[in-house]
């Protein structure tokens, strides 16, 4: 949405008459003067409304011990609301890998309510773990789980979560769990408040009447049977469906996660503003910190604190709002459940409340203790970003629009004149015929194959945009064929849907329907889209969904999807689907050989299976530079760690100052591309001025030199879950003073970056964490010690990023024109000593772009320094990959003197190598030791 | 690695071509050759000088020179250099990080030696494409640079030509500035006696007028003294004033006793002298005649009447929008309708208000002040039109024409070019424009600014841009046969750029050949 100002300029131009066209454009004029009014707050939404007024410490329910069902994992139990006699069912299970999973249901409802299926969030059914009845008592029900304790109070209803002696998470301690059963609608049509207009004396009561005897104060529950919000309706067929419970985190004074949001990484306590709202929203020209809606959702929230970090994953995939305050906990309560250590001092907590319109309570209680357990836990349910081929992670150039075939070849040209390395060119809608996906514009992209050929000699690749939306035309093959095979989500009516988006008149394809995403699947086939090439991957925008002329620029909530399913009911699904079916698609036209790359807009939790994700239409100002590393840091701890910000900003003009810092700060961020909104002026890196020029090819050489070394956080990534873009406190939990840092970050453990965000600045003050650790500038070599703050000067040339002392990085120091081109590039392995004079680390390689690993055909080695020997060894027995990578030179940093005498050992053979020495910098550099990087080897320094 | 192994790579490397002109490492150009031979010591120095290596760590595919020198024949080094001799076609220097990538940069296929991908050494055909083109442009750029030849000649002529005119208007002007002072005396000494024998025949005109109209005023005084005095008493009281409305001065529909007494200065009644020497002098202008049974009431006009409705009325169209009241007068401007009786009365009397004919005397004096001024006034016209032909005449000569001023001959020119969906026009030194095929109006994409460089113009100020800036377009200007716009495109939105080809830009005599184009092996 961010470009409806061309949409409208482009009609102004041309001037067209149809009044069809006069219509969108008064449409997109009311849509584009007002901006945050498009945005409903809390106020304008029924159900927010509904929950955010209930008084904590008035539960109705409690829970209904004659009913209780236990077997080995799980525990079964009804609870009752005492007001309306209304029945819920509680399941709790015991999970693998110090994780529960708490779900609350209808007991007998009118219809099934809605739940996500299984294996499209969820990479499958969990795998559970046993639980243990500890003691079983007239007030409370004890499990163990593993090293928890899971304590289920009767009455009123709720459950703590104590991991060792301390209790870390509460639910319904509050009181606020709210369950609207499915009813039928009264016959005497409801008198409906008017949209906005609170009814009174709301707040004290419960609507979960008797079915059969509807009181008064039923109806007196503001908006349950329709909504409208500006002018559009909401019919709510379903009448109210919404579910709501609160989260206590006692102990802990920070949470985390819940993007997307433009906001700081430590989430804000909402009293003074509206909750934190989950809907996916295409928001023009966003705001800053503020708990708005983004693009994205993904409902999982970290609390963590010195002594443990745990969460909760909260699946469901309706519009979401969660309140957040700061209080203390109820030691009283907790003393009679854990040990706590007895005192006066007072116990911080964070509670939460959470509230979904529609579905069930179905949250996944992740106990850690750790930051790097919670993520693998969490990658245990929803999965881990795949392992991108190495073009996906280097450095991308795009623009709305590269004009034609002679535009791609120019810029690819230019780039390699000024020696610019970069992998992949992008086309933006204008390369469509007429915003037809699938298509090219003939006039200026006649040969897309020859185009995609001329940049692949370079080994490079091209990424063209695919939009859900499909353009009503019966001649556009895409939507002729969607329209036949009645692939289309439906309007409130059961019609075929539709809304303007790029292409005017538009109806989008249900990609919650299995069958729709193997049929859009198959029109990545060579066969199918015309022109495209193995080095063509794809984009998918717009897909929250946004519809230009549709409620909040979205769909209607009454939108019917396959399985009777409403919108309402799997929204925030929508985009996830289109990337998860546009992956599939990718990966089947290779016979599923390569590995697919799908940056997305839209995207919920589990997206991190099928690409990578872009914070959407930010601005070309020092405020959006600087949001984009707490935006990341965000994404990241939800698991979406494959993700960046669009260089330089998409709307507006940045100064080249801006745009250098830009790029110093996107080369140390996951996911590294360049944009720029059609109205701006042309910015690739080379028509910058020269003395910027000249940095930002240094910045982006840099990004290349650490590919290895970035490729290989990928994989720890996707085998485990971790963060690659990380706040401080993963790696130093106990550091209390990083709980809120998030204009730093370490990628992985090794590297600590702080960029600079500031205009002008000429140095900042950079924090440098752990009391025993010694940081290394990565240009100078510098060190700097732990647990301090150090001023660093930093002119425009300069990017502070520091080395951790003990850590081994690997490199490839000959850039080149595309990271392709490097595959069989020798490695410099950093190794930065610790105070001990020891280092580890390790490297992780491929062939870069294929599923072989899979099979085995993959390296990863080990590297440990220890007594002035360097070993390499083989870290896992399983990769039995071979390659033509070598070690050209050690880069051995903080050691103490020169040395005599080097030698390396391969096989049992023994030979000097070439050395020298930097007393002023502490650096000894090991002259080529020559060696494939798939050899054990041991490099002895006297 | 065994130091048999070490032996062979260290040849494969060095690349010691047995059939080259002269024994060289790999990536080295002939006239580089010597700095690469083996000293006495067997070492190598670095070319920066920065350091001395043994010899054999010259192209050993590890770098040790800062500057790179050491490698020039392998990838290792980041600031390296490959040179490819390319024989048969151009000799290249490529950047050391395109050595050995799988992309074939040299048309010998030197660069790919490790066999990650096998060139075709296509340096032969290259190079006669080469010539063959370069002729071909050599010949276009011969045939333009004599156009240009002819061009600068044109310019020059036309460019004397301007000067000379220059001077010719320079001349004339100071001529013309001469015969001014003479025609603006005479025209003084003409003007004087007529201006006094004018000004007596209207002041006798305006006495015999003034006259007149005292005559006419005291007629009109007795005849509203009359219609007042309704009783026929001899005087004018307050009762015969109350019923003429124009008297109220509140507005307030009717006329007061107070209100009519003030109009009778205080008194109850006057008769008619006092009424002709004190009272009608304040009223006659306002004082209207009692029409009976048609009280006259003027409304006032209605005030723009789109204000009130929100109702879009088109402005040009006045006349669409309904008067409430029919107004008394069809002209535009309402305040006209004061000066309605005075202005009939004067059509009345118009006839014998008219000025009399001057006599023949001054008559002849105008004749002769007008003869004057004439001549003045075209002597000064003239004055200034030279002024103006001078300016545009300079202006002409201070634009920058380029070298030689050979683009001189493209003013006053336009050229087109159309594609897809417009007709883009360069005007040269004036205006850039671009109107759509389909018809529709021009746009102005920008005036004559500037040369950026030898062969790049800036046209810009253009029509604004929606949302964006002014448009501009870029010229970049080559050597071509003809003058000819050959290319439009929009790198950035509203900034556009423009290929113009004429022989104006070729302005080498002879293009150089092909450097060292190789023919040997």
């Amino acid at each position: 949405m961010g470009r409806f100002l061309l949409v409208l300029r482009k009609m102004a131009a041309t001037t067209i008459r149809l009044s069809s066209y006069l219509c969108c454009l008064w449409l997109i004029v009311q849509v584009h003067s007002v901006n945050r009014d498009n945005f409903k707050t809390c106020e304008q939404s029924g159900f927010c409304k509904r929950h955010r007024s209930l008084q904590p410490g008035q539960s109705p329910y409690k829970v209904l011990m004659d009913s209780l069902k236990i077997s080995s994992s799980q525990i079964s139990v009804q609870l009752l609301n005492t007001k309306t006699n209304v029945r819920l069912v509680l399941d709790l299970y015991g999970l693998q890998g110090n994780t529960a999973r708490l779900k609350i249901n209808e007991l007998e409802p009118l219809k099934p309510r809605y739940e996500i299926p299984m294996g499209d969030v969820l990479v499958g059914e969990p795998k559970q773990q046993d639980l243990k009845v500890l003691d079983k008592g007239s007030e409370s029900l004890t499990l163990g789980l593993e090293d928890n304790k899971i304590v289920l109070t009767f009455s009123p209803f709720r459950v703590d979560f104590v991991a060792g002696e301390e209790p870390v998470v509460s639910i319904n301690a509050q009181g606020l769990l709210k369950f609207e059963h499915f009813r039928k609608k009264p016959e005497a049509p409801a008198e409906d408040a008017a949209p906005g207009e609170p009814a009174e004396g709301e707040e004290k009561k419960e609507e979960e009447n008797k079915e059969e005897e509807k009181k008064p104060e039923q109806e007196e529950e503001p908006m349950l049977w329709e909504e409208t919000f500006k002018s559009f309706h909401d019919p709510k067929p379903n009448g109210p469906s919404s579910v709501g419970i609160d989260v206590s985190f006692p102990g802990f004074e920070n949470v985390y996660g819940i993007p997307e949001h433009a906001d700081s990484m430590a989430l804000k306590t909402t009293k003074d503003t509206d909750p934190y709202r989950l809907f996916n929203l295409d928001v023009f020209e966003y705001e800053l910190y503020n708990p708005m809606a983004l693009y994205g959702s993904v409902p999982v929230m970290w609390a963590h604190n010195e002594k443990s970090t745990v969460g909760i994953y909260w699946n469901n995939a309706a519009e979401t709002w969660i309140d957040i305050s700061s209080t203390t906990a109820d030691k009283n309560f907790f003393s009679k459940i854990a040990d706590l250590v007895k005192g006066n001092s007072e116990m911080a907590q964070m509670d939460t409340h959470w509230f979904s319109e529609s579905g069930v309570i179905d949250i996944f209680i992740m106990l850690g203790p750790r930051p790097k357990d919670v993520f693998k836990q969490y990658a245990a349910l929803t999965g881990s970003t795949e392992l991108p081929p190495l073009f996906a992670i280097s450095y991308h150039q795009c623009r709305w629009n590269y004009n034609d075939q002679d535009d791609v070849k120019n810029v690819d040209a230019n780039m390699d004149m000024y020696d610019i390395p970069y992998d992949v060119i992008w086309l933006d809608i204008e390369h469509t015929d007429g915003k037809r996906y699938f298509t090219w514009d003939a006039h200026k992209f006649p040969s897309s194959k020859d185009m995609l050929n001329g940049v692949a000699v370079k080994g490079r690749k091209m990424v063209t945009i695919v939009d859900p939306h499909l353009k009503r035309d019966d001649n556009y093959k895409v939507y002729a064929d969607a329209k036949s095979r009645d692939m289309m989500v439906k309007g409130g009516g059961g019609e075929e849907y539709e809304g303007w988006c790029w292409p005017g008149s538009s109806s989008w394809p249900d990609f919650t329907n299995p069958e729709v995403r193997n049929w859009w699947a198959s029109k990545f086939q060579y066969s199918e889209y015309d022109g495209s090439t193995p080095d063509l991957y794809i984009w998918n925008d717009m897909n929250e969904p946004s519809v230009f002329n549709g409620p909040e620029i979205t769909f209607h909530k009454d939108v019917q999807h396959y399985g009777g399913v409403e919108n309402r009911d799997v929204h925030n699904l929508y985009g996830f689907y289109v990337q998860k079916a546009t992956a599939e698609g990718i990966l089947m036209r290779s016979n599923n050989e390569q590995r697919p790359f799908v940056l997305t807009r839209a995207f919920f939790a589990g997206s991190q299976r099928f690409g990578a994700v872009w914070t959407g239409d930010n601005m070309g100002e020092w405020s959006h530079l600087k949001v984009s590393n707490p935006m990341l840091l965000t994404l990241n701890l939800a698991g979406i760690t494959f993700s960046g910000a669009d260089v330089g900003g998409f709307f507006r003009n940045p100064d080249s100052e801006l745009q250098t810092r830009w790029y110093q700060t996107g080369a140390f961020q996951p996911f590294f591309r360049a944009h720029a909104h059609i109205d701006t002026k042309r910015r690739e890196p080379y028509l910058l001025p020269e003395e910027n020029m000249k940095i930002v090819r240094e910045a982006i050489r840099k990004r290349y030199s650490y590919l290895p070394f970035w490729y290989t956080l990928f994989y720890h990534g996707y085998r485990s879950g971790e963060t690659v873009m990380s706040p401080l406190w993963v790696t130093y939990p106990e550091d209390k003073s990083t709980f809120q840092m998030d204009d730093e970050y370490l990628l992985g453990s090794s590297l600590l970056v702080k960029p600079i965000t500031e205009q002008g600045a000429v140095g900042t003050n950079v924090y440098f964490p752990g009391s025993n650790e010694v940081w290394y500038d990565i240009e100078t070599y510098q060190s700097y010690a732990g647990s301090q703050s150090t001023y660093i000067n930093a002119p425009l040339e300069k990017i502070p990023v520091f080395q951790r002392g003990g850590s081994i990085v690997p490199r490839k120091m000959r850039v080149r024109r595309s990271s392709s081109l490097m595959v069989s590039d020798p490695f410099t392995l950093v190794i930065c000593l610790d105070k001990q004079g020891e280092a580890l680390g390790d490297l992780y390689a491929d062939d870069y772009k294929s599923y072989a690993y899979r099979r085995g055909e993959y390296i990863h080695r080990v590297f440990s320094f220890k007594n002035n020997i360097l070993q390499s060894s083989n870290a896992d027995p399983n990769g039995r990959g071979a390659s033509r990578e070598w070690v050209e030179k050690l880069v051995i940093v903080g050691y103490p003197k020169a040395a005599t005498s080097v030698h390396i050992t391969v096989d049992g053979n023994s030979q000097s190598l070439h050395h020298s020495y930097d007393s002023s910098s502490r650096v000894l550099t090991v002259r080529k030791p020559d060696v494939n990087i798939t050899k054990d080897f041991s490099i002895t320094i006297q | 690695m065994d130091e048999y192994m070490y032996f062979v790579c260290f040849l494969l490397v060095l690349g010691v071509r047995v059939n080259a002109e002269i024994e060289r490492p790999r990536g080295v150009s002939i006239s580089m050759a010597s700095k690469y031979e083996p000293n006495d010591k067997q070492t190598f120095q670095c070319l920066d000088g920065s350091a001395q290596i043994p010899y054999e760590h010259l192209n050993d595919d590890y770098c040790d020179c800062a500057d790179g020198s050491d490698e020039p024949g392998t990838s290792a080094c980041t600031n390296g250099r490959f040179h490819c001799t390319n024989a048969g076609y151009t000799p290249k220097n490529i950047q050391s990080s395109r050595v050995n990538d799988g992309v074939c940069d040299c048309c010998d296929g030197s660069d790919e030696y490790e066999g990650k991908i096998e060139c075709v050494n296509n340096c032969k055909e290259l190079g006669k494409k080469l010539r063959e083109e370069q002729d071909e442009k050599r010949r276009l750029h011969e045939e333009g640079f004599k156009k240009r030849e002819g061009f600068i000649a044109e310019a020059s002529t036309l460019m004397e030509g301007k000067k000379l005119k220059i001077k010719e208007l320079e001349t004339e002007k100071a001529e013309i500035q001469e015969k001014l002072k003479e025609l603006e005396a005479r025209k003084t000494e003409a003007e004087g006696p007529e201006k006094e024998a004018k000004d007596k025949h209207e002041q006798a005109w305006k006495e015999q007028k003034d006259a007149r109209e005292k005559e006419r005023q005291a007629g009109k005084a007795r005849e509203a003294f009359d219609d007042l005095d309704l009783n026929k008493d001899g005087f004018v009281d307050v009762f015969e004033i109350i019923p003429h409305l124009e008297f109220d001065i509140d507005s307030n529909g009717i006329v007061s006793e107070e209100e009519a007494k003030e109009h009778l200065e205080d008194h109850e009644k006057v008769d008619y002298e006092e009424f002709s020497s004190k009272i009608w002098g304040n009223i006659h202008s306002i004082y209207k005649k009692l029409v009976p049974d048609e009280p006259q009431q003027v409304t006032p006009p209605p005030v723009e009447p789109q204000g009130d409705t929100g109702v879009p009325v088109p402005t040009e169209e006045p006349q669409a929008t309904p008067h409430l009241t029919p107004l008394p007068d069809e002209g535009d401007d309402f305040d006209d309708e004061d000066d309605e009786d005075d202005d009939d009365d004067e059509e009345e009397s118009a006839e014998e208000d008219k000025m009399p004919e001057y006599d023949e005397e001054t008559k002849a004096l105008i004749a002769a002040a007008d003869e004057a001024r004439k001549n003045y006034e075209e002597a000064d016209k003239r004055s200034r039109d030279i002024d103006g032909e001078i300016t545009t005449l300079t202006s002409y000569l201070n634009t920058d024409y380029g070298k030689d001023q050979a683009y001189a001959v493209l003013r006053d020119n336009c050229y087109e070019y159309t594609d897809r969906e417009y007709t883009y026009k360069l005007c040269p030194f004036s205006t850039a424009s671009q109107r759509p095929k389909s018809g529709g109006h021009e746009t102005n994409l920008g005036r004559w600014g500037r040369w950026e460089n030898d062969k790049t113009q800036v046209y810009d100020h253009g029509q604004n841009c929606w949302n964006g800036p002014d448009r501009s377009v870029k010229i970049h200007i080559t050597c071509g046969p003809d003058h000819q716009l050959t290319n439009a495109y929009e790198p950035s939105r509203c900034e556009y750029a423009f290929d113009f080809i004429t022989p104006c830009a070729c302005d080498q005599h002879s293009q150089p050949q092909v450097k060292n184009l190789h023919e040997e092996l």
